[in-house]
């Protein structure tokens, strides 16, 4: 599904909390948004979710009218979207499995598709338990779950690294990579740059409620003044990924 | 009402049935029953009409608190959780919403007052349990209005703490302070107050209806009149509209108040 933001402002009171910002977000594309806090990036997912009417501007799906003033986003592509929040908390009493039954429940989906789920975002050893039990990791994953329960065209994800472990990041990964080959959307928020920019299709950059910045990271590197760095061996994460992956290796110093 | 609001109502229920406060509320409303029927017992053939005014009189304290623990953090406790956004975004309108979590939290509440009264109707023979059985009814309809005020300030609220100082305040100014200014307002105007005027201010409370209904209906009017009470109560009618107007209105406010533009993302 491919999404056009024209235009979206929202004011609230004096505070113009986005001014005018226009985007693309391509089919089979995982676009980042950037910047500092207060620079509207939630505010833009809030408008594409529905939770406030924008003043001016409007969003369309593949042509079709989402939202503009005169209305919130409509339930037809409410149904097509999977949001997962910053740093949700769920019910503590409840337990992960339970939580996720809420939102198969409310999407129609058998009982069935919560167990696949489950185990895709590696909670299958923690499902019964309840969600007071859960690490923030843990926590993240199970919101990510019942984001993706309903396979939606469109994923928003505000911040999902946000107390990940490496782990959690491959099913992160995983799942981001499995919606861009099959052509879905996906727009995500995060400050954690170095660890989106080999996963990001696009990113945007805002700042002050405009977009200051848009392209591939390899467009904004080539855009830059900043100077090229060259890095010899690998990155500490691949160090990491290898060494809880199974493979250890002997770190005892020379003789 | 639509899927998500259908999951939703049968989601609050299973909290509502692992809340803490609920269950000790439950319990304590079912001991003080069970304490209040036991020593009715005593009275032989006459325990059920012993017992039930002092049920009616239990209800009228505790039903309002429990309600209003319930409702106080429907919607707020949902934004401190960061899950309101969430909710919203569900392909459910903003009343429906309302809608599903007073109904669930209600019949959350329900279960609570048929574990009250199922306690004390076990102490009463059943030729007796129909007089305090017929006390459910209306005990429900004092819990749904105090437990739709509860939505309602959970609607307008922007901390859980904010909505627990409301709710904790109201019911000491309906359940307290009310008949006590009424009172004051009868002595200070020196009777000028019509018994009809007084009977409509006390029916206006849904805690006063209560009361004055079921009293009415165990005690007898006559039994009323000797001890100079209120007799001239307004009709079923004027009752009902009373029971529906504090139950739909603050529903109803509380919509209007989660559809403001701040109302989820604030």
């Amino acid at each position: 599904m491919k999404l056009n933001v024209d235009d979206i402002a929202v004011r609230f009171g004096p505070v113009r909390a986005l001014g005018g910002v226009s985007m693309a977000l391509d089919a089979g594309q995982v676009t980042v948004m950037a910047g500092p806090n207060g620079s509207g990036k939630s505010t833009l997912m809030s408008v594409l979710l529905g939770l406030i009417r924008p003043d001016e501007g409007q969003v369309t799906a593949d042509g079709r009218l989402v939202c503009d003033r005169s209305r919130l986003s409509t339930s037809w592509f409410r149904e097509r979207i999977g949001y997962l929040p910053e740093a949700p908390a769920f019910s503590e009493t409840l337990s992960g499995r339970q939580i996720m039954r809420f939102f198969a429940s409310a999407r129609g989906l058998p009982r069935a598709r919560i167990e696949v789920v489950i185990e895709r975002v590696g909670l299958a050893h923690a499902a019964a338990r309840p969600v007071r039990g859960y690490s923030r990791g843990m926590r993240q994953r199970l919101a990510l779950g019942c984001a993706i329960l309903h396979t939606p065209e469109v994923l928003i994800l505000d911040e999902p690294t946000g107390g990940l472990d490496q782990q959690g990041l491959a099913v992160l990964w995983e799942i981001l990579d499995e919606w861009r080959k099959a052509g879905r959307t996906v727009l995500m928020s995060s400050h954690e740059l170095a660890l989106v920019e080999r996963r990001a299709d696009r990113v945007v950059v805002m700042v002050d409620g405009k977009v200051i910045a848009a392209g591939t990271p390899d467009e904004l590197r080539s855009q830059s003044g900043l100077k090229p760095e060259v890095r010899i061996g690998p990155g500490l994460d691949e160090i990491y990924e290898e060494l809880v992956g199974g493979v250890s290796w002997d770190v005892s110093p020379a003789h | 009402m639509g899927r998500v609001a259908r999951a939703l109502i049968i989601h609050e229920l299973l909290e509502r049935a692992r809340d803490r406060w609920v269950i000790v509320t439950t319990l304590l409303f079912a001991l003080l029953a069970t304490g209040i029927a036991a020593y009715g017992r005593s009275a032989g053939d006459a325990a059920a009409v012993v017992t039930a005014p002092s049920l009616v009189t239990l209800n009228a304290f505790l039903v309002p608190l429990v309600a209003l623990i319930l409702g106080h953090d429907a919607i707020v406790g949902e934004r401190e959780r960061h899950t309101l956004g969430l909710l919203v975004s569900l392909p459910v309108s903003r009343w429906e919403i309302l809608v599903a979590k007073f109904v669930g939290r209600g019949l959350a509440l329900c279960v609570a007052i048929c574990v009250g009264f199922g306690a004390a109707a076990v102490w009463l023979s059943p030729a007796q349990r129909p007089v305090v059985l017929s006390l459910l009814g209306p005990s429900i309809l004092l819990g749904a209005s105090f437990l739709s005020l509860g939505v309602l300030l959970s609607s307008a609220s922007r901390k859980v703490a904010t909505a627990a100082s409301l709710a904790v305040v109201s019911w000491f100014l309906l359940i307290l302070f009310y008949d006590l200014a009424l009172l004051t307002a009868m002595v200070a105007t020196d009777g000028a107050l019509s018994q009809d005027t007084v009977a409509w201010l006390v029916t206006l409370n849904p805690a006063g209806l209560y009361r004055t209904s079921l009293m009415n209906q165990l005690v007898g009017v006559d039994a009323l009149k000797e001890l100079g009470l209120v007799v001239s109560m307004p009709g079923s009618r004027a009752r009902a509209m009373v029971w529906f107007a504090w139950i739909a209105l603050p529903l109803v406010a509380g919509a209007g108040l989660l559809s403001r533009r701040h109302a989820v993302t604030a």
